[in-house]
């Protein structure tokens, strides 16, 4: 039972981290138009 | 009787404008409001020779007649409506003689207004004291106007003052710019419509959305003939403005004032003489550069250390509290290492940000920028180039996008294509492991330790890049164009604790906020590739490695270590590994370092991370990142796998790689096709490559 969980939360961590870089660096939807870019801003800044 | 002067007193603010209206004025003054806003409108009479007097009104301080606030507003409305009861038969237009230039660009637009006006140079009490000397009678031939030098504080040149404000009809209105040249063909068709009226007063209603009597921009907008603009080429146009006149202030001054920074005895001229000389200025500059990657390495290693070693723990602590099984394992063995693999730069990223603010804070900055402008021309950039480039040691991305202010195209794109050269913070986790990793600790003349200079170095050769890529680019890019860059110097201050403070918060927050997400993902998805893989290669690797070291007699820890190491190798990302191991191998890097390569093509930092993660599957000792990489043997010639030669090759592997896939997307937004990112990706790539190259082999 324990490793069922473990490997379900193994594979939900996995879709959910696959999900996120395919978001930022492929089909992000349009952002704001500010043209400050610094801070946790979202235009892509690290 | 004879009627009333009406004089406007128009300046920049802090140009001592209410001192000479208090001068002309004396007692005899009223404050009030303009009808229907709250903008204080104060005037006064001033009794003139001859028993002339003059309405003089002190207009609102403004820099320029593009206005940008209510109180700017004012005073274009005023100049531009003749029926108004205030319209000025005279403009007396104050400026400050420590910043002439600056305060002219105002004097030539009221000029260009047609309207007589009289030049005030206030403060010229101070010009001994700043070195400066002025050709009076040049400067009035030049701007066709009279000028009367005052100081205000000394009560000095007033009595002038008021003489030349009674015989304000011999002045001429003759305007400093032909409005035309801005855009001849524009200007032309507003011509046309508009036969009648002063170009530069239409230029300023459709610019600023003011009306003059019965015309405003909607009525010039309604012409059939005439074809209106984009605000975004109109603004092109004020620029363009801005810089012929600058243009021709830059001339004017260039015979008519002089500054003789030996005779000047100011504090500041006298820091501004060394600081922007041209040699001992780059050599401040440099020792400043090198004691502030001194202090980085120095007062950082502590916190280093401890945000290491604590790390190490609590994934030890993980793995041994929590259940066993596969989450626990990507608990312990990816995200917490992972993570470990960026917050314990944190110190560094601190300290770089607390040193570049002061610097900023202290006025300093404005020096470098005004150093490295010099510098730039030889390359065929202007300094406006200079400020993305500095602001690219932060981060690319806004530093592309303040490549926008840069009139000439080929100049911006210049700038654009070359700014990611300059090492932004990205790369500093990689340079500061590897450092520590290949360069020894020792100190230079007892003092600059090695790894401070190797670190210094990088950041010159990423300077030298950017710079040396814009002269070739510069030469081959067949198309003319120039842009100008004004910087003002501002004072220098002992910087604010709240101002440094709130800097060094916000740009630590977005480096481990920013790439923390995109590490913590990759990190995720690497644990599972190196956790997982297909075959009986890997499901079946407990009893294959067993088996072929049965005869060996290895200990428990040994074979435990021998079964992870066969599990690693024929796990996903060992496999793809192995598949682009010919391809770095002449760089003298291992497939490990190849994952760690392509993965931080998303961003730079998360190399790192990716070796933590990596080399944390299937360990079960409490280990730091740094010794983990010491710790890697390279399996072919044996030693470190990290040592000199490797160090060397990553190092300059980085600093020419254009890794960072956040910053091919914003030059494709700024520069509105993937031609220019695709070409900086693969030719950034391939020199990175051959450089690493050329280094790994030469010294091996």
């Amino acid at each position: 039972m324990n490793t069922i969980i473990q490997n379900i939360l193994v594979f939900t961590a996995l879709a959910l981290a696959v999900l996120f870089l395919i978001r930022k660096f492929f089909w992000s939807p349009k952002k704001k138009s500010s043209k400050a870019c610094g801070g946790d801003d979202g235009c892509g800044c690290h | 009787m004879s009627k009333q002067i009406n004089v406007a007193l128009i300046g920049n603010p802090n140009t001592g404008k209410t001192s000479v209206f208090n001068a002309l004025t004396g007692l005899n003054q009223k404050v009030g409001n303009y009808p229907g806003i709250t903008v204080e409108k104060k005037e006064g009479i001033c009794k003139l020779p001859r028993g002339v007097k003059a309405h003089i009104i002190d207009l609102p301080g403004t820099y320029s007649l593009n206005a940008s606030s209510l109180d700017e507003n004012v005073v274009i409305e005023l100049l531009l409506n003749k029926n108004d009861k205030d319209y000025p038969d005279v403009a007396v237009v104050v400026s400050d003689v420590e910043n002439l230039k600056r305060n002219l660009l105002l004097f030539t637009q009221i000029k260009d207004l047609q309207i007589p006006t009289i030049l005030v140079i206030n403060m010229s009490d101070r010009m001994a004291y700043k070195g400066i000397s002025l050709d009076i009678e040049y400067l009035e031939k030049e701007l066709n106007t009279k000028i009367a030098l005052i100081s205000t504080r000394k009560n000095k040149g007033i009595q002038e003052l008021k003489e030349l404000i009674t015989h304000y009809k011999e002045l001429s209105s003759e305007p400093c710019l032909n409005a035309s040249t801005i855009d001849k063909s524009y200007f032309d068709n507003l011509r046309k419509a508009f036969p009648n009226q002063l170009l530069y007063k239409l230029w300023l209603v459709i610019t600023q959305d003011v009306n003059f009597g019965k015309t405003d921009r909607k009525t010039i907008e309604a012409v059939e003939d005439f074809k209106t603009k984009s605000n975004a080429d109109l603004k092109r146009l004020q620029q363009k403005e801005t810089i012929k006149r600058y243009q021709f202030i830059n001339e004017t001054l260039k015979k008519g004032q002089t500054i003789d920074l030996n005779s000047a005895k100011d504090l500041r001229i006298k820091l501004d003489r060394i600081l922007t000389h041209k040699v001992w200025g780059y050599l401040i500059f440099g020792v400043i550069l090198l004691l502030i990657f001194q202090a980085i390495y120095d007062w950082s290693s502590v916190p280093m250390d401890f945000i290491d070693s604590s790390f190490a723990s609590l994934s030890e602590w993980t793995k041994n509290t929590l259940p066993e099984g596969a989450f626990t394992n990507l608990l312990a063995e990816g995200i917490i290492s992972g993570l470990g693999g960026i917050v314990i730069f944190i110190p560094q990223i601190a300290f770089l940000f607390l040193f570049i603010s002061i610097l900023e804070e202290s006025g300093y900055m404005s020096r470098v920028v005004f150093l490295m402008d010099r510098i730039m021309r030889r390359f065929g950039l202007s300094g406006k180039s200079v400020v993305p480039l500095i602001s690219g040691t932060a981060c690319a991305i806004p530093a592309i996008m303040a490549t926008r202010n840069i009139e000439s195209w080929k100049e911006r794109l210049i700038t654009i294509l070359v700014t990611p050269f300059t090492t932004c913070s990205a790369r500093l986790p990689v340079y500061l492991i590897i450092i520590a990793l290949v360069i020894p600790e020792g100190r230079f003349l007892g003092f600059i330790s090695y790894q401070a200079l190797t670190l210094m170095l990088l950041y010159l050769i990423g300077f030298g890049a950017a710079v040396g890529s814009a002269w070739i680019l510069n030469k081959i890019m067949n198309f003319k164009s120039k842009s100008f860059f004004v910087v003002e110097m501002p004072n220098y201050k002992l910087p604010l604790f709240k101002n440094v403070a709130l800097t060094v918060i916000e740009k630590t927050k977005a480096f481990v906020f920013g790439a923390g997400k995109i590490i913590l993902a990759i990190s995720i998805i690497l644990w599972f590739l190196a956790s997982y893989g297909p075959g009986d290669n890997f499901n079946k690797a407990e009893s294959i490695v067993t088996e072929k070291f049965a005869s060996e007699n290895l200990s428990e820890d040994e074979l435990h270590q021998k079964i992870e190491s066969h599990k690693l190798e024929h796990s996903f990302i060992g496999i793809a590994g192995h598949a682009i191991e010919p391809a770095i191998r002449p760089l003298g890097y291992d497939w490990k370092i190849g994952i760690a390569i392509v993965s931080s093509f998303a961003a730079r930092e998360v190399f790192v991370g990716t070796l933590a993660t990596i080399y944390s599957v299937g360990s079960d000792e409490e280990e730091t990142i740094k010794n983990r990489m010491a710790g890697e043997v390279n399996p072919i010639l044996g030693g470190p796998l990290f040592n000199f030669a490797s160090g060397i090759s990553l190092l300059l592997f980085y600093a020419f790689a254009m890794q960072c896939m956040s910053t091919l997307a914003i030059v494709k937004k700024e520069t509105n096709s993937w031609k220019w990112p695709m070409y900086q990706l693969v030719i950034m790539s391939a020199f990175a490559y051959i450089v690493a190259l050329v280094a790994y082999q030469i010294l091996i």
